[in-house]
């Protein structure tokens, strides 16, 4: 079963004239642990296309599923339970909750869904070590490195054990050495959960370590250039 | 104009909510200093106004003009004091004011004097009374006559003096005889002798001590008479010493609230700013240069919102019902602004430490 | 609650200020009130709890005691109106008193009636109301003052004069008149006070204040002072809550503090309003990436209200704290109890105030969108 289908997706925003159409009879099948990478430039409609995977926006025609869900005609308060439950989010800049740690950042998940028992506290400081983070399990993130930052995000996306993992330009704001860390990790992780991921990223040298390679350009996929 | 007040200027939104915090605590500020003004001014006129060294009561008095007696032979004795100049006689009865053509009885002081009260000409003729404005507001008009007490004592309205009241009522100076017949006719059982009193206005030689007159004037009098300055007097007059210290720690209270607002508004609007002022750090501007905005912005808010407060003060005053003794006073008005500029600038100085400390490479290479 | 405390942890400076200038702010208002409470409770509680249920002043007198002289046979005509049980003379002024053990003289108020008649204090705590001449029934709140059960005080005399001595032989409960010690006597002391005071005027018949009437039983007391105010010519006749409400100063008092307190309550408003709402802009891009995570609207608005009541909870506390020790150093000559009850009601609707206050917050976490997680930069952040 693949964990994300989207069949002819389209996305427009505005009406008339002035309509702009962001993502264009998009259909993109990503497997049970495949890993995608999807890279465009800026204004391609990569993040548009990520919002919509992940439950975050609602197409404007054609359908949707995750995991066997089919999303697309999900109301606002269906669609904020499903990316509770279904998705992991890593985004490109406003990643973590200021005033809580490490830990509170990964525990987050848990609480917002109702959920204070042991078993999650021990997959919280669980993923804390395997991301290298149980030092810091109670730093907050203004005392975290960039890297150090980006690897909570990871474990916050990975806590709730999603279907789907969304990763929006995780090394924009690392250096080169840093960003391939970041990279070998969140395969690593991914990998050996069986789950899938759609990074979205600019830079071709990120895009290797995915097992496929999407492009978008204007709002339209093609289809999948050799690794 | 500095970048402080053209944030302030064109983003007046971003501080709406802490001018309106500021314009009510103004507002506050000016209607309990308006009372306090209304209250201690009116309370003590009559008694402000005694061009006098000393105020002589009998000791059993308790200081309270209301209650002394002063008999004539005191008066003598008082009146051979050495350093004693002038000896004035004064008395007072608080009277229900008949004002004809008005249904309401309006609240008066007469108060029998022989001059030597500032403001107040000599005594008019017996018949006739100087009287405070305060009474123009209970229909009192110049050249009517005014019935004066339940003993309906008829005085004509020689013409208006200002701030001469005494216990919120307003002042009606008329001739020691005037003043014993008001009081017998209103309550037989408080008449007084003929050419007896309730207090004495003293004035002393010049160059004379009056502290020393004072002390002489008791031991003259066998301690029957108690010789008090002016202010004392004032004091001692019921309430007013609790009605001051009352007022001024509420006063207190709200200017340092005023101080907490301007504070906390500093202190979360810096930390939103931690960026800009990186910006401008790089940029080349001291901490002392930012410091300085962050002052002028809280000095800035602090004029607009006083401004604004004031008018509606303004407003209020004219609303409020004539029995609530409230006055807006320039002197209190510039007080109270300087209260607020210190209060407002203690208040941004809280932030000051987090201005100083930002880093401005922090802006390079972002978050 | 997990997101609400751990912020405020997290931030204790900015919440601290929020909560002191919260804390003087309710302090400022329960201080008021109380104060207020206290000032009308000695301003008039004298008239208040004496048996009469009307008042009759002299119509003149715009409804003062001090300003109230009703000549002796207006008693008579008085007890003459149908409706009216009992009516008597009530006396008031105000004395130079030497309270017991030698202390201090002071300003004290002595209010005459009949004994036996109507115009007995209503509110005895101890003892027993006076039987004879020269005993009289104190302010509680004076005991220690010099006016305790069994204590002897003293009417300072003018030169000359012989002073009045009464015996203290009961006490009770909000008596204060003029904001002064109290005592209830007999017509006769009374009028022996005032001639002592002054010898001039001895011969001159001492003058009632007022006429009080105790009512019939089945009788509305407030028809029967309409009644004697249309028969009995010359006079102004109050229910004794009206002739409270008209004292000198209560509805002034009420009325200033009434609009301090109002403006007090509005800064409340703005102060938590605006720093939640200060507070929710500067966290906007953590509530968002919250909202695309899979938090609901509710769970952030619930601790967006937690906050507000902690603050203003907090505030209360600081507020009821800062009362406390004002009350506790108040002076004796104007003590200040504090009334648990209103001040648990008046902090209650400041804590509501608060909520209602966050509004404005509320409706921008509802109105976040969480895809703005998604797009990036321009949302800015601490993270």
């Amino acid at each position: 079963m693949a964990s994300l289908e989207l069949i002819d997706v389209r996305k427009t925003y505005g009406s008339g004239h002035t309509e702009v159409v962001a993502l264009d009879h998009a259909t993109l099948t990503v497997g049970d642990d495949e890993i995608v990478a999807l890279v465009g430039p800026s204004g391609s409609g990569k993040t548009t296309l990520l919002s919509i995977a992940g439950g975050l926006l609602s197409p404007t025609s054609g359908q949707v599923r995750v995991g066997g869900e089919d999303i697309t005609r999900y109301t606002n308060r269906q669609r904020t339970r499903f990316r509770r439950r279904r998705v992991g989010f890593v985004f490109q800049q406003v990643n973590l909750v200021p005033f809580l740690t490490a830990r509170e950042n990964l525990l987050v998940m848990p609480r917002i869904a109702g959920r204070r028992d042991r078993a999650v506290l021990e997959r919280a400081d669980r993923l804390l070590a395997e991301l290298g983070l149980t030092e810091q399990a109670h730093q907050l993130p203004a005392t975290l490195s960039g890297g150090e930052r980006q690897r909570v995000a990871i474990g916050r996306a990975l806590m709730n054990e999603p279907a789907l993992i969304l990763v929006d330009e995780p090394t924009s704001a690392l250096d080169t050495r840093l960003g391939e860390q970041v990279m070998q990790l969140i395969v690593d992780e991914v990998t050996s959960r069986h789950t899938a991921a759609v990074i979205v990223t600019h830079d071709p040298r990120m895009a290797r370590f995915a097992h496929r390679r999407v492009e978008i350009v204007d709002g339209h996929l093609h289809a999948p250039a050799p690794a | 104009m500095s970048l402080a007040l053209i944030e302030l200027r064109r983003r007046p939104g971003r501080f709406a909510a802490m001018l309106a915090a500021l314009g009510f605590l103004v507002v506050l500020l000016l209607l309990l200093g308006g009372l306090l003004d209304g209250l201690y001014r009116g309370s003590t006129g009559a008694l402000r106004a005694q061009d006098a060294d000393l105020l002589v009561l009998a000791s059993q008095s308790r200081d309270s003009l209301l209650r002394s007696v002063v008999g004539p032979a005191d008066r003598r004795r008082v009146a051979a004091v050495p350093g004693v100049r002038t000896v004035r006689g004064l008395g007072v009865a608080l009277v229900g004011v008949t004002v004809p053509g008005r249904d309401e009885v309006a609240d008066g002081a007469v108060l029998g004097y022989e001059g030597g009260v500032r403001g107040v000409p000599l005594p008019p003729r017996p018949g006739e009374a100087w009287v405070d404005r305060r009474l123009r507001a209970d229909g009192v008009r110049e050249g009517r006559r005014l019935l004066l007490g339940r003993g309906r004592v008829p005085v004509r309205v020689r013409g208006f003096v200002d701030d001469t009241s005494y216990l919120l009522q307003g002042g009606i100076w008329v001739r020691l005889g005037t003043w014993r017949r008001v009081l017998r006719q209103n309550r037989p059982d408080a008449a007084l002798g003929p050419r007896t009193v309730q207090g004495l206005a003293v004035r002393v030689e010049p160059g004379v001590d009056p502290g020393r007159v004072a002390a002489a004037i008791r031991r003259a009098a066998g301690g029957r008479l108690e010789a008090l300055t002016v202010a004392a007097a004032v004091d001692a007059l019921p309430g007013v010493q609790a009605q001051n210290s009352t007022f001024r720690g509420i006063i207190s209270v709200t200017l340092g609230i005023a101080g907490l607002v301007v504070g906390l508004f500093f202190a979360l609007v810096t930390l939103e700013r931690t960026v800009l002022y990186g910006v401008l750090k790089a940029l080349g501007a001291s901490s002392a240069q930012l410091a300085v905005g962050v002052a002028t912005q809280a000095v800035a808010a602090t004029l607009v919102a006083f401004l604004a407060g004031g008018l509606v003060s303004l407003g209020l005053v004219a609303l409020t019902p004539a029995d609530i003794p409230v006055e807006l006073r320039a002197d209190r008005a510039v007080v109270t602004f300087g209260g607020l500029v210190v209060a407002a600038l203690v208040g941004s100085a809280l932030s000051l430490r987090r201005v100083v400390r930002i880093e401005p490479a922090s802006v390079i290479g972002g978050a | 609650m997990y997101l609400a405390l751990r912020e405020i942890r997290r931030s204790r400076g900015r919440f601290a200020l929020g909560v002191g200038a919260v804390g003087l702010l309710v302090f400022l208002i329960l201080f008021q009130q109380t104060l207020l409470t206290n000032l009308l409770g000695f301003f008039t509680g004298g008239l208040a709890n004496q048996s009469g249920d009307v008042v009759v002043y002299a119509a003149d007198a715009r409804r003062t005691l001090a300003g109230s002289v009703v000549p002796a046979e207006t008693v008579d005509a008085v007890a003459a109106v149908p409706g009216v049980a009992r009516a008597g003379p009530l006396h008031e002024a105000t004395f130079t008193v030497r309270p017991a053990g030698g202390r201090d003289l002071l300003d004290g108020v002595l209010f005459g009636y009949r004994l036996g008649g109507p115009g007995h204090p209503t509110t005895l705590r101890e003892g027993r109301l006076p039987r004879r001449d020269g005993e009289g029934v104190a302010s509680a709140v004076d005991a220690d003052a010099g006016f305790g059960l069994g204590e002897v005080v003293t009417v300072e005399p003018a030169p000359g004069a012989e002073p009045v001595r009464i015996r203290i032989v009961g006490l009770g409960d909000d008596l204060r008149f003029s904001v002064q010690p109290t005592v209830f006597v007999s017509t006769a002391t009374f009028a022996a006070a005032r001639r002592a005071t002054n010898p001039a005027a001895a011969g001159a018949p001492v003058l009632p204040s007022a006429v009080v009437v105790e009512t019939a039983a089945a009788a509305d007391p407030a028809v029967v002072a309409r009644r004697v105010t249309a028969r009995v010519a010359g006079v102004e006749a109050l229910t004794r809550d009206e002739a409270v409400a008209s004292a000198p100063g209560v509805a002034a008092t009420r009325q200033s503090f009434g609009v301090i307190l109002g403006l007090a309550f509005v800064v409340v408003g703005l102060v938590v309003g605006f720093f939640l709402v200060i507070l929710t802009v500067q966290k906007a891009g953590a509530l968002a990436l919250l909202r695309a995570v899979g938090a609901p609207a509710g769970l952030l608005v619930r601790s967006l209200l937690t906050q507000a009541f902690v603050l203003a909870a907090a505030g209360a506390g600081i507020g009821v704290v800062l009362l406390t020790a004002a009350a506790a150093r108040s002076s004796p000559a104007f003590p200040i109890s504090v009334d648990g009850p209103a001040v648990a009601a008046t902090c209650a609707v400041l804590v509501a105030l608060a909520l209602a206050a966050s509004a404005v917050s509320v409706r921008r976490v509802l109105r976040i969108d969480p895809l703005q997680a998604a797009l990036g930069p321009s949302v800015g952040g601490l993270a």
